[in-house]
């Protein structure tokens, strides 16, 4: 008896799932005839054409996904979080000076990829230090 | 009151003398310990250019000071001394140490969580049977 149950439980369970993957692909191309496949064709360039939207900010061919989809942004990653900052020091021009534009505005965070808790500190670190005049509030002409 | 951080930074005309500073900043750090604070750290870190026009200056000696008290009149006698004395320009306190408390939990947290992470395999098994 035991002998016949223990052999019986291991087969099932590779059979199982390879048989389901193999014929499930086969199965969809082979019974579908000729006119849904053009339809669905047809359907989502018009969807990807409509929205453009993605595409725009990715630029063409960015990261290592070349073929199926163009518009793949590259992640942004926190600066702060991958040095483990713990505090922002407003008395460090040099460095907050990276997260501000030409003319002293500071920049948004989905331009940096700052998180959200350090892009918190890095304002308050960059409004003191325009305080003491480390850093301009607006940069003259 | 518990005891409270303050970083001071003032900054001066560029063309007063060191001599005078140098007065300015033994003056301030007097009235500092006279009202029961403590100087932790001062620093002069020299003639700088400024973000912007400050009393139509371009430029301006920084003087820095880090401090601490449980008073906090001391840091009001400063400010006032400050806004009185003729060389200084600009002048801030930034309050620091509920900043520091925060930065120095972080550190904590972290090092628990590093500490930990080697154990996990064995501590969650321990931890399981513990619990059951």
């Amino acid at each position: 008896m035991a002998d016949e149950e223990n052999p019986q439980a291991p087969p099932p369970a590779p059979e199982t799932p390879a048989p389901e993957a193999v014929p499930a692909p086969q199965a969809v191309p082979a019974t579908s005839h000729q006119g849904p496949p053009r339809r669905r064709e047809g359907g989502p360039p018009g969807r990807r054409m409509g929205g453009p939207g993605g595409r725009r900010e990715g630029g063409p061919g960015a990261g290592p996904r070349r073929g199926k989809r163009q518009f793949f942004r590259k992640k942004k990653v926190c600066k702060f979080c991958v040095e483990r900052v713990d505090y922002i020091d407003y008395k460090k021009p040099e460095v907050l000076q990276t997260f501000v534009q030409d003319r002293g505005k500071i920049l948004p965070r989905r331009i940096t990829g700052t998180c959200a808790r350090h892009q918190r500190w890095l304002g308050v670190a960059l409004r003191r230090a325009r305080n003491i005049a480390l850093l301009p509030f607006a940069t003259e002409l | 009151m518990e005891e409270r951080q303050y970083d001071l930074i003032f900054i001066c005309r560029p063309d007063t003398p060191e001599e005078e500073i140098n007065k300015l900043v033994a003056t301030l750090e007097h009235a500092a310990t006279e009202r029961g604070g403590k100087v932790e750290k001062t620093e002069k870190w020299g003639t700088r250019k400024l973000a912007y026009r400050v009393s139509k200056h371009r430029e301006g000696f920084y003087v820095y000071l880090v401090l601490r008290s449980t008073q906090g009149e001391m840091i009001k006698e400063l400010e006032r001394r400050l806004k009185v004395a003729d060389p200084v320009i600009k002048y801030m306190t930034v309050r620091l140490d509920e900043e520091i408390k925060r930065q120095q939990k972080l550190v904590q947290k972290r090092e628990r969580r590093a500490a930990r992470r080697p154990r996990k395999p064995a501590g969650t098994g321990e931890q399981a049977a513990a619990a059951s």
